[in-house]
């Protein structure tokens, strides 16, 4: 239970703490692996010195000791017996031997009591880890053997020394005896320090199976930890990549189903900007139908005063008695007159509102005279003076009405520029129009100025303007380039110029200029201007 | 409105100035018939023309004229200090025009189309001050003709009473006051005095007061 609570604990970590923990448990699996190979590998050395320094070396110097006896004493003895050698010869040698043996055995007891300090850790693992098996150590034997042996030493040694030439068979063979138990004794001191030996070695091994036992558990736990805790890791991303897979699905969906959305919103919107475009033309129309409405109410005004004041004069002439018949006549012939003026003019007008779709044959100078005459009473109004220069008269087969109504655009537009800039006896308006190449140009310039440079390329957008009321619904230039671009495939552009307009002096000007290709042969021409 | 006598206008002198032609011609033919004389002009230049030479009493203009302007024109006569009161006439009903007739001190401003009985009317408002003007005058040379040819002292007394009356038409003061003022005998006084009491020209409503009758005189 509690397993799968760390477990679930473990799961529920964020993935940055299960890395951090994965790779602390990494790492501190490492450090401890390599702590613990380390440590096992000084203590074997450890273990090997030893046995090396205490147990081989020691036993080298009982081999000695026991070599010489036999070889160099008993040898030599028993030479000294068969009186192969001198008995001063042999008291050298044996006095050699002598010294030599009490050398090594001197070095071997204090190898003895020297005891090597061990190693901290080393002590710590033999101290605490494992108990050290002493199956042959016996401290009693050994000091029993070392004593017999010292013993032994002392007798051989005073036997020596008070040997003759002239010695007894016995002596020799109690001599010999005694280095036979000397001997002996060495054989077991030599096979007590081996069996040692082995009991070191055996917990050598032990010391070595502990730290291998641990080497392998910290391993294991490395190995297992960082399999679970990459399994956890592992899930971890599973389930990122789920969520994340979903999102993306989810997202995918949403932004199918927005541009659905947007399909049907731009269809709807190019079908609303249609509608738009039709409004727009249709408020165009309206525009320079008020323009146009005040012109008619201009032009009906004057003969309408004149009609009153006939219908007036008639009473009046009435009441003081003088109405004749020449003065009725005259005057009714002068009303008809005015009335037939008037109707003149609603019919110009209502031409030229007509929602006429069809191509016609015209002069564009027609045209021209058309518009300037439409908009004669505002420019007069305003005291504008308009030019028309026609270098080169030519017949197009277009729509006359809307090219009528873009003329009268551009010159309601020049207008109100020249109303609010220049001066009342300066202002002028000036149309040229020439052929180049296969098409028709119409320069149209006014000195009112020219226009912002920051607002040129605003000008053709509908609804910018920059009147603050007067007519302008700021579709006019919009509604002038949609004309010609699209019904009569010409271009519309606008320039500020310095142009001579009028005297000497250089005016600030805007330049309108129109280009209409002329499609069909004509053949038609009329050539106004030869300059 | 109706009973103005529009006689009147057969005295005087109207300068037109109109730039259409049609509504100057038909204006002019009504107006022929109620006045003197009727100088109907295309331009300002003309009008000038006019005004220098002959004598105009009023000057009726368009505002709007040809390639000019009614108020311009007005001001040019202002500047020559000629001040002859004038009438507009216009289609438009712009204040800007109107401000600038105010100050130019113009006596109506009528709205096109014109109606001939409101110009009329205009007319006359504008020339009986003139009209009783001239008759003031020639009452003053009435008087001053009668008292030539009369005893002057009576005259100068009428003329006393008349210059004293106060606002109930009752003149009040003795003889001594009236002989302290006018060098006149007292017996010429009493006796004036009387014929203008039996004349009920004069009554005595009491001491030294006199009410002064004017229906008497009729």
């Amino acid at each position: 239970m509690s397993l799968k609570k760390i477990f679930i604990f473990f799961d529920n970590l964020s993935f940055k703490y299960k890395t951090s923990f994965l790779i602390f448990i990494i790492a501190g699996g490492m450090i401890c692996i390599v702590v613990l190979s380390q440590i096992s590998t000084f203590t074997i050395k450890e273990d090997f010195d030893t046995l090396f320094d205490n147990r081989t070396k020691t036993l080298i110097k009982l081999e000695n000791i026991k070599d010489t006896y036999s070889v160099n004493i008993q040898y030599t003895l028993k030479d000294l017996k068969d009186e192969a050698i001198t008995f001063k010869q042999a008291n050298e040698v044996l006095i050699l031997a002598q010294q030599l043996i009490d050398k090594n055995w001197i070095t071997y007891k204090k190898n003895l009591d020297s005891k090597k300090s061990r190693l901290f850790i080393t002590k710590f693992i033999k101290d605490f880890l494992i108990n050290e098996e002493k199956y042959y150590k016996n401290e009693i034997l050994k000091e029993n053997i070392i004593i017999n042996i010292d013993e032994k030493l002392l007798d051989i040694k005073t036997s020596l020394k008070g040997i003759n030439i002239k010695d007894k068979k016995e002596y020799y063979a109690k001599l010999n005896l005694d280095i036979s138990s000397i001997s002996i004794y060495f054989t077991s001191l030599i096979n007590y320090d081996l069996s040692l030996a082995v009991d070191e070695k055996r917990n050598t091994q032990k010391i070595f199976n502990t730290i291998m036992f641990f080497s392998f558990i910290s391993i294991f736990l490395v190995f297992l930890f960082s399999i679970i805790l990459t399994v956890l890791i592992i899930n971890n991303f599973k389930t990122l990549h789920n969520t994340l897979e979903q999102k993306v699905e989810d997202k995918t969906k949403e932004l199918q189903e927005l541009n659905n959305y947007l399909e049907t919103k731009v269809s709807k919107e190019v079908t609303q900007n249609r509608k738009k475009d039709i409004i727009m033309f249709q408020q165009a129309r309206l525009a320079s139908l008020g323009e146009m409405l005040n012109n008619i109410a201009h032009q009906w005004r004057q003969p309408l005063g004149s009609l009153t004041m006939i219908i007036q004069s008639f009473q009046t002439k009435m009441s003081l008695g003088k109405l004749s018949e020449k003065f009725v006549d005259q005057k009714v012939q002068d009303a008809l007159l005015l009335a037939d003026n008037m109707s003149n003019t609603l019919d110009d007008f209502k031409n030229f509102f007509s929602p006429d779709k069809t191509k016609s044959k015209f002069f564009i100078k027609n045209c021209l005279e058309h518009s300037m005459e439409l908009s004669k009473y505002l420019l007069e109004k305003e005291n504008i003076e308009i030019k028309l220069i026609i270098k080169e008269d030519i017949e197009i087969n277009s729509f006359y009405n809307e090219l009528s109504h873009v003329f009268l655009n551009i010159i309601s537009n020049s207008k109100d520029a020249l109303c609010s800039a220049i001066d009342k006896n300066d202002r002028i308006i000036k149309i040229i129009v020439h052929k180049y190449k296969k098409n028709i140009i119409i320069n149209m310039i006014d000195n009112g100025g020219g226009i912002q440079k920051k607002v040129i390329p605003k000008i053709f957008e509908p609804y910018y303007t920059t009147k603050y009321k007067s007519a302008g619904t700021g579709i006019g230039l919009y509604m002038s380039k949609q004309i010609i671009e699209k019904h009569m495939n010409g271009t519309i552009s606008y320039k500020t110029v310095t142009h001579k307009i009028k005297d000497k002096t250089n005016y600030s000007c805007s330049l309108f200029t129109i280009k209409i290709p002329i499609t069909e042969e004509i053949g038609n021409k009329k050539v106004i201007d030869a300059k | 409105m109706q009973n103005k006598d529009l006689n009147i206008l057969h005295n005087f002198n109207v300068l037109y100035l109109e730039d259409d032609i049609h509504l100057l011609k038909h204006t002019h033919d009504v107006l022929e018939d109620f006045v003197n004389n009727i100088y109907a002009v295309k331009t300002s230049k003309e009008a000038m023309n006019i005004l220098l030479n002959k004598k105009v009493d009023v000057i009726i203009s368009d505002i709007l004229l040809e390639n000019e302007n009614g108020i311009d024109f007005l001001q040019q006569i202002r500047e020559k200090d000629i001040y002859i009161p004038t009438i507009l006439t216009t289609a438009h009903t712009d204040t800007k025009y109107l401000l600038d007739a105010i100050k130019l001190k113009v006596e109506n401003y009528i709205i096109k189309p014109i109606n001939i009985k409101e110009l009329l009317n205009s007319l006359y408002d504008i020339l009986i001050p003139l009209v009783q003007e001239k008759e003031i005058q020639k009452n003053i040379y009435v008087i001053k003709t009668i008292s030539a040819i009369t005893d002057s002292k009576q005259v100068d007394i009428v003329k006393y009473i008349i210059n004293n009356l106060d606002n109930n038409n009752n003149f009040t003061a003795s003889y001594t006051e009236i002989m302290e003022e006018i060098s006149i005998s007292k017996p010429t006084l009493i006796k004036l005095f009387k014929d203008l009491a039996q004349k009920d020209i004069l009554v005595k409503v009491a001491h030294k007061t006199y009410k002064f009758n004017q229906r008497a005189l009729s």
